[in-house]
């Protein structure tokens, strides 16, 4: 707890009876994620793998206990995202934040972090310019620069020398348009067209039929998670391009919450991604099975890894340097673990996590009958590609 | 509706303006107290001041000039991002900041008023909610001047008035959207009981009967509109300053249903339903999400309609509904 | 040529779902004149039975659309007696916050059962091949759904100008107390016609579930895409609804084609566009 925090509480305990000042034991982590509306998905995952961890590991880090608090930000909503991150540090007295879906609300607390020296684990939100923000961002998902140049460069080695880019027309597609278009130029391939698709785009067919007439070798595509990326697979299917030979490359398309709703549409579709829920490891193992046991509908994928390895870090920073958040965000940079997903370690530069990135196909699975991403291939270690593109 | 307006109009006629300055000076009253009583809730207390100015401005449209608009997130997006420019690029002084945002929201409620007021019902709807979508989508794709879906990041506001700065607790910032509330009201109250304000619920109670009279009933409207425009304009530069940032939500479709049903909820056509109903919306939505935000939607549904069903015009309306219970018991 | 031909057909296919998705809409909104932004609740309702039946009891495709469309259908009644009976009364504005908070707890109860992840309708083998229509393939999925889209069209046409329930229907419509004095059960009028929107808007969802999937969210995501198609055809006007929804198909589907990035912007432009010429929409009625 730094001193303007500690002013700000002394002054509001002169004028309320009762303050609730955290006791010197207890670290309190702040949650601000989608707990309700289309998105609540992401709040339900986060709150699962934090209870994983906790489970696992117990409620102590070091000498202190922490304490999750949660607050439901209800979507892409910057204002509520600044406001909850107020309360929490003010009335809660919380030491950390966490969470973050959208990078508009990631954004918005950057003035408040830096003025009160609170560490903030970023849980998904994955534009890389986020982090230059504050010195007190760290963030355990992964960048859209990340995963989307290995996909290129992984094409390019399988003898894919042309593609159609094909991205929803918003941030985060642009960046994997642009980071995709940069790796596999850089290879020597050729991008023959870059669609821009508007983000409320539900008949996916003529861009699928303009890239089949344009008959490149594979397609890139980026889309929000749910109905567009349905749709947009379903209709790559339906117009028969893959029999045409033309390849589906992906990211984050076949997440595995949605994945089972994307049916038979969705075999053979190829990714490149940090976190497959059929990762081979004991660790990914011990944390899907404890998932299911203590959540019976619950499914792993990127966004409670995510959640679950940014506890790890709230740990390790909680155990090193307590409330001390300048001290925290040291312990983080250069920090390495061994996670569900692989080996990771904390760029000291970026305060993203270097990881293995994968490049998956969905398959049935022939003993559970589900589709699953299989790991094919890895790209060891890839760190944040766009903090300087 | 027409009966009560009429009574109303009537009885503010009959010099009882006093007692709806003691009303506002209660308002207010609540207002100064809830600072001391929730030290710590500034920040969603001011989030509620601002919903309550772009409210504001929507009562004026719809409850006074009978223009039902799902687009009112077009202006208070617009006033957002042209101040939040203004900040960054021109001056950060907050006040120049508003002057600017309400500036935008009139000139961009002036053009589309101008393709809008010339419909009805469901047609109007329908062109509002176009306009916000148009603009939402070229603040999208202007992505190097606003950031796109990112956010237009990086406004630094300076202190208000010169002296005060935008502290962490958000005190200041209490304090500055309750003067703009105010002034936004006291200014509403006195266009809604000028001879302007008079002639524009003509037009609402019968569009015939006042060009019969002889008004402008298209041109009256498109003032409204653009005045309206402002005000939105207003709540979304606050909105913009307070948080420091601003985001394609500011545009959307959900934020206009949501100020809707707010003003709907508090009961239309009197500037004291729009207070009420942001307050209670935003306190029973906060509330609801904090305890249960898996669920907090059968809370509003409820609740929603619960008054439409038991108070038809707004929770203005409990103390009729409470009165004639009251006759019939007796 | 051949992409002009490819605008037709995708176009047409496109507006056939617009038309199936909405058609509930410009019954119970366009005809009995009652602003029901829950529609995509009882559009939801039917995907999500839709959605049970073949997940957990493996029913064969047919009879499950049948058996879905029949539920929402029983479903609709007993709220139209409860609710809407009396929301027709209500003027505009109370409409919209009644109707919309009954979307709310539709919403609120799909989630509560079903979460909010998307529910898959898997086609089956039979629906999920493409045709070869010479210069290209089609989806057989979208050639049915024409096919029934067509069906409707001519359906309720014949239901309305060539039955007496579509007279009475109309009488009512255009004057409650008249068409009561005359004789005619308005309120069973309204009932049935309430219930026909209601299962049109099922068997929309359940159709139009392979572009516009099934989740809680779905009547709010889709809720302005609704009221476009209703409006641009015009209030009281299913023919309207019809051309409406087929010319807005080929526009979102040419835009798509010739100007990508722009096709948000320009849709909206042209129904601006469109709505400021014709206020009241393609064919509707003052």
């Amino acid at each position: 707890m730094n001193s303007l925090l500690k002013a700000a509480g002394a002054a509001l305990a002169l004028s309320v009876i009762g303050t609730g000042l955290s006791f010197a034991d207890t670290i309190k982590v702040g949650v601000i994620a989608p707990f309700s509306g289309p998105f609540a998905i992401y709040g339900k995952q986060y709150k699962e793998a934090i209870a994983v961890y906790v489970d696992q590991h117990g409620t102590k880090a070091g000498d202190h206990d922490i304490e999750f608090i949660y607050k439901d930000v209800g979507g892409p909503n910057p204002d509520n995202s600044r406001s909850l991150a107020q309360e929490l540090l003010i009335r809660e007295q919380v030491d950390y934040l966490a969470g973050f879906t959208f990078t508009p609300n990631a954004l918005a607390v950057a003035p408040l972090i830096d003025q009160s020296e609170t560490p903030t684990v970023i849980f998904n939100a994955a534009t890389s310019a986020i982090n230059k923000q504050s010195e007190f961002y760290v963030r355990t998902s992964y960048t859209l620069w990340q995963v989307s140049a290995p996909m290129a460069e992984w094409a390019y080695d399988q003898g894919i020398r042309t593609v159609a880019t094909t991205v929803a027309d918003y941030g985060p597609g642009i960046d994997a348009e642009k980071a995709f278009a940069a790796a596999f130029e850089a290879k020597g391939g050729k991008v023959v067209d870059a669609i821009r698709m508007p983000l409320a785009t539900t008949d996916f067919t003529p861009f699928i039929q303009r890239i089949r007439d344009e008959a490149p070798d594979a397609l890139f595509a980026f889309l929000p998670g749910g109905p567009p990326t349905f749709g947009f697979t379903k209709t790559y299917n339906e117009n028969g391009l893959a029999e045409a030979g033309i390849k589906f490359l992906g990211t984050a398309e076949t997440e595995e919450v949605n994945l089972q709703a994307l049916g038979d549409a969705a075999i053979g579709l190829t990714t490149a991604y940090h976190y497959s829920g059929a990762h081979d490891s004991e660790l990914n193992a011990a944390f899907t099975s404890r998932l299911s046991e203590m959540f019976p509908d619950a499914i792993a994928n990127w966004a409670s890894v995510g959640a679950y390895d940014g506890t790890h870090l709230i740990y390790e920073m909680v155990a090193a340097a307590g409330s001390d958040g300048p001290a925290a965000i040291e312990v983080a940079k250069g920090l390495e673990w061994e996670s569900p997903r692989g080996p990771l370690k904390m760029d000291p530069e970026t305060r993203t996590v270097i990881q293995n990135v994968y490049i998956r196909e969905v398959e049935r699975d022939p003993a559970s009958g589900l589709l699953v991403n299989r790991e094919k291939g890895v790209i060891a270690t890839v760190g944040d590609l766009g903090w300087n593109p | 509706m027409s009966l009560t307006e009429t009574a109303q109009v009537q009885s503010g006629r009959r010099g009882l303006f006093s007692r709806r300055l003691v009303a506002d000076a209660a308002l207010l009253a609540v207002a100064v107290c809830a600072f001391f009583l929730f030290p710590y809730d500034l920040a969603f207390l001011t989030r509620i001041l601002i919903m309550m100015i772009l409210v504001l401005s929507l009562d004026l449209v719809l409850g006074y000039g009978g223009i039902a608009t799902l687009g009112q997130a077009a202006m208070y997006g617009t006033g957002a991002y042209a101040a939040g420019l203004f900040a960054i690029h021109v001056w950060a002084d907050p006040v120049a900041g508003l002057l600017v945002g309400a500036l935008a929201g009139a000139a961009i409620a002036f053009l589309s008023a101008l393709v809008v007021m010339r419909a009805h019902g469901l047609t109007l709807l329908m062109l509002t909610i176009a306009a916000a979508q148009i603009l939402q989508e070229i603040a999208n794709k202007a992505r190097p001047v606003t950031g796109g879906a990112d956010g237009l990041r990086g406004i630094r506001m300076e202190p208000l008035f010169g002296s005060l700065k935008f502290d962490f607790i958000g005190q200041t910032g209490y304090w500055y959207a309750l003067g703009v509330l105010c002034v936004v009201f006291a200014v509403l109250k006195v266009i809604t009981a000028s001879p302007f304000g008079l002639s524009v619920r003509g037009i609402k109670a019968s569009p015939a009967r006042m060009t019969a009279i002889g008004t402008s009933v298209y041109w009256r409207l498109v003032v409204l509109y653009t005045i309206g425009g402002a005000v939105a304009g207003i709540a979304g530069a606050l909105a913009a300053q307070i948080t420091s940032l601003v985001s394609l939500e500011a545009y959307s479709f959900s934020l206009s249903a949501e100020a809707l049903i707010m003003l709907i909820l508090g009961g239309t056509g009197r500037l004291y339903g729009a207070i009420l109903g942001a307050a209670i919306f935003m306190v029973v939505h906060h509330t609801a999400a904090s305890v249960d935000p898996f669920n907090w939607l059968f809370v509003i549904g409820a609740m929603v309609l619960a008054v439409v069903f038991f108070v038809p015009s707004g929770l203005l309306g409990l103390k009729d509904v409470v009165r004639s219970l009251a006759r019939r018991v007796s | 040529m051949s992409l002009l031909l490819n605008i037709a057909v995708d176009g047409i296919a496109y507006g056939m779902i617009l038309f199936m998705i909405a058609v509930g809409l410009s019954v119970t909104m366009g005809l009995m004149r009652v602003i029901n932004l829950a529609h995509g609740g009882f559009a939801l309702i039917g995907g999500v039975t839709m959605h049970g039946l073949l997940a957990s009891a493996g029913m064969a495709y047919g009879i499950a659309v049948v058996l879905s469309v029949a539920f929402t259908m029983v479903l609709a009644l007993p709220l139209e007696r409860l609710l809407y009976r009396r929301i027709y009364r209500f003027g505009e504005l109370q409409q919209v916050l009644a109707t919309i908070g009954i979307t709310f707890l539709i919403i609120a109860t799909v989630n509560v059962l079903f979460g909010s992840s998307l529910l898959a309708i898997p086609l089956p083998k039979s629906l999920s091949v493409s045709v070869d229509l010479g210069f290209r393939t089609l989806p057989l999925h979208r050639l049915l759904v024409i096919g029934v889209g067509f069906l409707v069209i001519l359906g309720l046409y014949g239901l309305l100008e060539r039955t007496r329930f579509g007279i009475r229907l109309r009488a009512s419509v255009d004057n409650r107390n008249a068409a009561a004095t005359l004789g005619i059960n308005t309120g069973h009028v309204y009932a049935i016609t309430f219930c026909l929107g209601a299962g049109l808007a099922a068997l929309g969802g359940i159709l139009g579930a392979e572009l516009l999937p099934i989740d809680a969210y779905y009547p709010l995501r889709y809720m302005v895409l609704f009221l476009i198609v209703v409006a641009v055809g015009g209030m009281g006007s299913i023919t309207g609804s019809f051309f409406a929804a087929i010319g807005l198909g080929l526009l979102e589907t040419a835009s798509r084609y010739l100007v990508p990035d722009f096709g948000t912007i320009f849709f909206f432009a042209c129904v601006m566009a469109l709505l400021a010429v014709r206020p009241n929409g393609l064919l509707g009625r003052a």
